[in-house]
């Protein structure tokens, strides 16, 4: 990396003036070389919070205005693979739903099976999106954890009701 | 004679809603003499229009003391048509301890982004509802720690900015001129880049709300897909990949609010949406 | 070091020349010394004093002044009716699992339960469990489309809206009274 920086001083003597003043001013480059040399001065880290708790979502922040947020570390797995998949099982609900409601549970045991189970799924889905909203674990450390524990309890436990329901009784629709 | 016609005419022109009417104005304004203006300026009738205004307030130096709704009465009438109009009044006339963010007073600086009447937009583009009878409601952007009365603490809005790293990255600088740009890879900029950073689409946003701390809500995201649609930044895989994870961008269900509210006009639901997909389909 | 920036500052409301400055500088800081007095406060202290200032700062209201509106009225909607019919599966589902406990949780005996109840509650029953199936169905279609990348303004927006609300009515009423 290399920077094209005019010095304050070489500017002022060759009588450039303001206008010169005001390309370092706006120049990133002197501005984040400065911004390096106050936070070192300053002695404030990225995660300094003065000896205050940090509470997600609280007022108290880490570091200064300086500091940029940091990424939570990356995996698509929470990220465009869940999105992608939850939107290609709600638009398959459209068709399975319809499908189901023109014919009759005992005709297509198949498509039921695969409705009522994607219906949970869908389901769980959806509750755990409410979880992270509302009690993400980072702001709840212990009410988060249960409610997704109870969730996953309850999820399975609705697969197996649907699946008991479509084998022995008769079917979702 | 020219004078109080010109005075006559101005006061027309600040209380109807036209502005056809201002080159006109403007001509016979410069037609008249300085000295004649001074001379003999028209008697205006008082004409008294009341209208309530109920402002937030929170002293820090009483922090005891649970925020409050204060009411202020203002004579529409010597008052402009604006609500920072009534806020700068009343803090000349009624009360100097009222304290709110303000500068360019033409909707560009983004300073005096507030809530008013339940939405969020700023008070400088504001009309002052004219009807007398209901008052007019003003709170600081919602969801919001507050620093004193309308003014909230946006220090967390900023850092979310920078995290986004808004500026131009390319490691291959062209030699010996800039870069270039198509009219169509410039076109895809036009909406994005005209964000003031005024933070009314970010307060508006219920995840942002309830996610503030990890959710970068619409404003930073749209301002980052200004970055990933540029054609000139080569970093667009990466900014894409920091987005992969649950809070960063995924806190957004497309509630639409941001662009609902948005005081310039803007679409950062549309720059989310356009995001995810996009990380979804791997283009 | 505080003085010299108060008389650049001075310097400034008054546009003086260059020339100006270098020539009266002392005097005007050696004024501004007489008047000003500062505490020195280290980054760190500073930092303790914003932090016991934000600890106080309340947090400005938001669900309960914020005006409603059909975007996130509509949203909000669409997590309330996905709840409510995922958690009547979760707890139909969870329920036949009982069924060789309890054989009077099947759908015969729920059958034979309802067949039994007056016309008027059969229909308004049909109704209120319709309308958050077809809000939420039509909504989530919404969404789709959203998320394929059309209907991304507010007129879009507000005309899919309205028309979700229509057709969830209307379907509701027909399931309701021709189911």
């Amino acid at each position: 990396m290399s920077f094209s920086v005019i010095r304050p001083h070489v500017v002022s003597r060759t009588g450039l003036g303001m206008l010169g003043m005001r390309h370092i001013s706006t120049s990133r480059a002197v501005a984040v070389q400065a911004s390096r040399r106050v936070a070192a001065a300053e002695g404030i880290s990225a995660q300094d919070t003065g000896g205050f708790k940090y509470v997600p979502g609280g007022p108290i922040l880490p570091g200064t205005v300086n500091d940029a947020t940091s990424f939570p570390p990356a995996d698509k797995t929470h990220g465009s693979y869940h999105w992608a998949f939850e939107r290609v099982l709600s638009a398959a609900l459209i068709p399975l739903t319809v499908g189901a409601a023109v014919t009759t549970g005992s005709a297509y045991p198949i498509l039921d099976g695969i409705l009522g189970v994607s219906l949970v799924v869908h389901s769980h889905i959806g509750f755990d999106s409410a979880v992270v909203d509302y009690i993400h674990p980072r702001k709840y450390p212990v009410l988060g954890p249960i409610m997704s524990w109870i969730l996953r309890i309850a999820t399975g436990l609705s697969v197996w009701g649907v699946y008991e329901f479509n084998t022995n009784d008769i079917g979702t629709l | 004679m020219f004078a109080s016609r010109t005075a006559t005419s101005r006061l027309l022109a600040s209380s109807s809603t036209k502005i056809a009417s201002t080159s006109q104005l403007a001509q016979r304004a410069f037609s008249v003499s300085a000295t004649q203006q001074h001379a003999a300026p028209a008697p205006v009738p008082p004409k008294q229009a009341l209208k309530e205004f109920k402002i937030y307030r929170w002293n820090p130096d009483q922090p005891s003391e649970k925020p409050q709704l204060q009411s202020y009465k203002v004579n529409l009438a010597e008052c402009g048509p604006m609500v920072l109009d009534a806020l700068i009044k009343i803090k000349n006339d009624l009360d100097p301890t009222l304290t709110f963010r303000r500068s360019c007073r033409e909707g560009i600086c983004g300073s005096c982004a507030m809530n008013i009447d339940g939405v969020n937009t700023l008070a400088c583009l504001s009309r002052i509802d004219r009807s007398e009878t209901k008052p007019q409601k003003i709170y600081p952007l919602p969801h919001m720690y507050i620093v004193k009365d309308l003014v909230p603490d946006l220090t967390q809005f900023y850092k979310q900015y920078k995290s986004i790293e808004p500026f131009l990255k390319n490691d291959n600088v062209p030699e010996g001129r800039e870069h270039l740009q198509s009219v169509a890879e410039r076109k895809k900029l036009d909406g994005m880049y005209e964000c003031i950073l005024c933070a009314c689409c970010s307060t508006s946003c219920p995840s942002y709300w309830w996610n503030q701390d990890e959710y970068l809500g619409p404003a930073a995201l749209m301002a980052a897909y200004r970055w990933m649609a540029d054609s000139r930044d080569s970093y667009g895989a990466e900014r894409k990949e920091k987005m992969q994870n649950s809070l960063s961008l995924y806190r957004c269900h497309t509630i639409f609010n941001c662009s609902r509210t948005c005081p310039k006009g803007l679409n950062p639901a549309k720059a989310i949406a356009q995001i995810k997909l996009e990380l979804a389909t791997g283009a | 070091m505080l003085a010299t920036v108060t008389s650049r500052n001075l310097f400034r409301v008054a546009g003086a020349s260059p020339a100006f400055r270098s020539s009266a500088a002392p005097l005007f800081t050696q004024v501004q010394r007489r008047f000003i007095q500062t505490e020195h406060l280290t980054t760190k202290d500073n930092l303790v004093l914003l932090n016991e200032q934000r600890l106080r700062r309340p947090n400005s209201p938001h669900l309960t002044i914020y005006q409603p509106q059909l975007t996130w009225y509509l949203s909000g909607l669409n997590r309330i009716t996905g709840s409510a019919l995922s958690g009547l599966l979760y707890v139909s589902a969870m329920a036949y699992l009982l069924h060789p406990v309890f054989p009077v949780i099947d759908s015969a005996h729920v059958i034979s339960a309802i067949h039994d109840l007056p016309v008027w509650l059969k229909t308004s029953g049909k109704f209120i469990i319709s309308l958050p199936f077809f809000f939420h169905s039509f909504n989530g279609i919404r969404h789709l489309t959203w998320d394929m990348g059309k209907a991304l303004s507010l007129k879009g927006v507000y005309s899919t809206g309205y028309a979700v609300l229509g057709a969830t009515l209307v379907s509701s009423v027909a399931a309701a009274f021709f189911l």
